[in-house]
């Protein structure tokens, strides 16, 4: 109960250091974080899908440029006003995501991936090559949502849905859902065996990680004034995994962890993009070869050596946030 | 121009076909063939002897992907990695990622352009670039080759048995594993020399692996996975459905249709032309 | 105690072709309720096959499965599953990333228990099974009788477990596992009324459980009776000992 409550407190702890941290930093720094809780969203939801199901999404990103494109286009075009167009994106892209969903459900990992993928091309060139409608490579202006460019609203904007998104992803994987997930990725044959309906789930996975993704898009989007097709580019869902992977798949924390610790990283490596790139994948690497886990791993094992020390000790804390 | 990507294509089916893993890195062998034969051009063999350096190349990349075979991938077989697609995507995209970025941070982020391997020539009352003439007869006979390789030698078809039955060929006495890594070093050397044959075409830069990747895997989606006919009469179909379309519908949406080609192709047999599902019980 | 015009599974005429190999050809079986029947036959034979085609895994050729009077061929696993057929595979498929607990909680939130309850009946049959202890360990670190012995006492989670569906359950098992394996299969006929087919080569495992056997050769039934009459049966010899 106590590790519960110390739990708790943590991350109630981080919560309010994040809410009072605009006032101490410099614009640049609010713009940077708002994009890092963009990409905590899109990471811990590819991890709900690729991670926990299995589902290895490569176009995952390519929600996102469809939200904020779908998003756009309604407003600026159809003269929708902001809410309604958002909203009709998410829906568009609910529905999206389960007919893709669908598409994909015969598929394992591989051809998962190449469906995917292929999808993914597909948007992006589309987008690419319609520039009358889109506004191709030039990138098409979009309306701010909070009519403003300083970035503090939108901070707390993304600060709440990414909170949210890692609530509803806690939600899941705690529910009866999270273990029908997991049992899919696992061994699929075995779980419908046991009564899974992994037609039904696999869907639900698809559709709720996508239409995240596309809500972070479309919010996206609003904030930072203009999208471009370059979103969509197969680098960004290089960047989701790499997030994943350094953080720890598989698990809740790891994929905010990776996403905020890699993007401080980038931050600070600026100057040298290559050579950040090189790090970034080499860590991917050495940590899928040798060490599973990532940054979370790392930390419990950490700790689980000081727990020895200590003598036996309950259910680590870093184990409770999986 | 279909054609010319089948060798990417090709690369990546045949790894698939032995191993069951597809090497998203593909298109960085080929950036790497094409920045080595630009090397060996412009710094010892002199624009006459291009036809060396493919084999230089071959050479090389095969040596690379062997190599690289050996410390990443061929854990996946021996027991200790347990998600295997998941591991082997993950790290070769991360492969590609890397690859991409150290082209950048050793050669520039340059555009280099290597000399001719031949003038421009005309077929009847059509002129053709010289070097996308070389390119395509490459190419062809490259195929030729490999399909002969294939169907007539003995290795080519213990190749053939691993990609069928991949238990069945140890009782055979075929040691997988050191066939693994020699067929993830021949389709990586295919795609180099892809590289090396396509860049006075594509020229050479950082990421010029990047199209022909996705025309590769646009090929190995039409045609299916781990069939290496479907590789050709996709390559061809693609190289068609493109001409097509930019000659009826409309040129600026000529990267469209070949995603249109594989659209329909993918409604009507999920699994390319020639692709075959895996059983899973 | 039995019901000879309605049994619990009704096979007509099954057929099951791969390519061009026919696995099962026209095969007809019937099992009652409460019934250990065992499923023998010469590798290859066709039993997994048959038993794959009961549980909705493969397609039907030709022919009809009715279980309890209703049809079942052409339904997805998970439907024949909840209908209340559980089924063990001959390798081992447990859950290699999850807890053995939340392993064996699985069937029983697939049809609407609650998380306490499967957790508090999970524990139960854990302890009946002499498990308890590995409860919270992942499935991967299991023994290869471990996991075959949490395979088939997670099967029966499921509420309203009527037919049971063992695919080689004592293959490769340690004798004490064999043992409990064992217990709980009479424990479950006796006390619940669960009908058992099981498939098996360890003959004297199935004279102890089976009363009635089935034998398969190349696709067709060719016997069936009590162990005596089977292990007699010149077709069965033939098919064991004979040549091809």
């Amino acid at each position: 109960m106590l590790k519960h409550r110390l739990n708790y407190f943590g991350l109630l702890l981080l919560l309010l250091s994040a809410i009072v941290l605009p006032f101490y930093l410099p614009d640049y720094w609010i713009h940077s974080l708002t994009i890092t809780f963009y990409y905590v969203i899109m990471a811990a939801t590819w991890n709900l899908l690729g991670g926990y199901t299995g589902q290895f999404s490569l176009s995952h990103h390519t929600f996102a440029l469809i939200g904020s494109y779908t998003s756009a286009l309604l407003i600026t075009k159809a003269g929708i006003p902001m809410w309604t167009g958002m909203v009709s994106s998410w829906i568009f892209n609910a529905f999206l995501s389960m007919l893709l969903g669908i598409l994909c459900l015969r598929m394992q990992g591989i051809y998962l991936a190449l469906t995917t993928w292929a999808f993914a091309e597909i948007v992006k060139t589309y987008i690419r090559m319609d520039f009358e409608f889109t506004g191709g490579d030039r990138g098409l202006k979009t309306p701010l949502f909070f009519k403003t460019m300083n970035p503090l609203p939108y901070y707390y904007l993304f600060l709440v849905f990414a909170v949210l998104t890692i609530i509803v992803i806690a939600i899941i994987m705690r529910s009866r859902i999270g273990y029908y997930l997991r049992t899919i990725r696992n061994d699929e044959v075995a779980a419908q065996a046991m009564g899974v309906n992994t037609v039904r789930w696999k869907v639900f996975v698809f559709m709720v990680a996508s239409v995240f993704a596309s809500i972070a898009g479309t919010l996206y989007g609003h904030f930072t004034g203009l999208i471009s097709p370059v979103s969509g580019e197969f680098y960004e869902m290089a960047l989701i995994i790499i997030f994943v992977v350094i953080g720890g798949m598989r698990s809740q924390a790891g994929p905010v962890i990776g996403a905020i610790s890699i993007r401080f990283l980038a931050e600070v490596l600026k100057k040298w993009p290559e050579i950040r790139m090189v790090l970034l994948a080499s860590a991917v690497i050495l940590i899928m070869r040798f060490f599973n886990g990532g940054l979370m791993e790392f930390l419990r094992r950490g700790y689980q050596r000081i727990q020895q020390r200590k003598g036996r000790g309950p259910v680590s804390v870093f184990q409770k946030m999986e | 121009m279909g054609v010319l990507y089948c060798l990417m294509s090709l690369g990546v089916n045949f790894i698939y076909g032995i191993m069951k893993v597809i090497n998203w890195a593909v298109g960085e062998f080929f950036m790497i063939g094409a920045y080595v034969q630009y090397l060996l051009i412009v710094n010892f063999l002199g624009a006459r002897y291009w036809y060396v350096g493919l084999f230089i190349v071959a050479f090389c990349t095969f040596f690379l992907g062997a190599f690289v075979q050996k410390i990443l991938i061929k854990p996946m077989f021996v027991g200790i990695i347990e998600e295997k697609t998941e591991y082997a995507t993950i790290v070769t995209i991360a492969m590609a990622i890397l690859f991409r970025n150290l082209a950048i941070l050793i050669g520039g982020p340059y555009i280099y352009t290597p000399p001719d391997y031949a003038p421009p020539t005309r077929i009847g009352p059509l002129p053709l670039s010289g070097n996308n003439f070389i390119a395509f007869i490459g190419t062809i006979v490259i195929l030729a080759f490999f399909f002969y390789f294939l169907k007539k030698t003995w290795i080519g078809k213990a190749f053939q048995a691993v990609s069928q039955n991949r238990t069945g060929v140890l009782t055979a006495g075929i040691d997988v594993l050191k066939f693994d890594m020699i067929a993830f070093g021949i389709g990586s050397a295919l795609a180099g020399v892809g590289g090396a044959l396509l860049a006075p075409v594509l020229l050479v830069y950082p990421l010029c692996g990047v199209i022909p990747t996705v025309r590769g895997f646009e090929i190995i989606v039409i045609g299916g996975l781990g069939s290496i006919p479907g590789v050709f009469v996709a390559g061809l179909s693609l190289g068609i459905a493109e001409s097509l379309g930019a000659a009826f519908i409309n040129p600026s949406f000529i990267d469209i249709y070949g995603f249109g080609l594989l659209m329909f192709i993918l409604l009507i047999k999920p699994y390319g032309l020639f692709g075959k599902p895996e059983r899973s019980v | 105690m039995n019901n000879q015009s309605h049994p619990l599974l009704d096979i007509k005429n099954l057929v099951k072709d791969f390519g061009g190999l026919r696995a099962l050809n026209n095969v007809s079986l019937r099992i009652q309720e409460g019934e250990i029947r065992g499923l023998i036959g010469p590798n290859g034979s066709g039993k997994t096959t048959m038993i794959n085609l009961i549980t909705g895994s493969y397609k039907i050729d030709h022919g009809s499965i009715y279980f309890s009077g209703e049809r079942m061929d052409g339904l997805q696993p998970n439907v024949i599953a909840s209908r209340g057929i559980m089924r063990t595979f001959q390798i081992s498929r447990v859950f290699k990333d999850m807890t053995v607990l939340e392993n064996m909680v699985v069937p029983a939130l697939c049809q609407g228990q609650s998380m306490v309850e499967a957790k508090v009946r999970a524990e139960e049959l854990l302890e009946f099974s002499l498990l308890t202890r590995l409860k919270n360990e992942p499935a991967k670190n299991l023994s290869g009788g471990q996991s075959m012995l949490l395979q088939i006492v997670r099967g029966f989670m499921k509420k309203d477990l009527r037919l049971y569906l063992m695919d080689e359950p004592f293959s490769g098992v340690h004798e004490s596992i064999k043992g409990i394996i064992i217990k709980n299969i009479k424990a479950m006929n006796q006390e619940k009324g669960i009908t058992f087919l099981i498939v098996s080569h360890e003959m004297t495992t199935i004279r102890n459980l089976c009363y009635r056997i089935s034998v398969l050769h190349k696709g067709e039934l060719i016997s069936q009776g009590t162990m005596e009459e089977v292990a007699n049966d010149p077709l069965v010899i033939d098919a064991y000992l004979g040549g091809e």
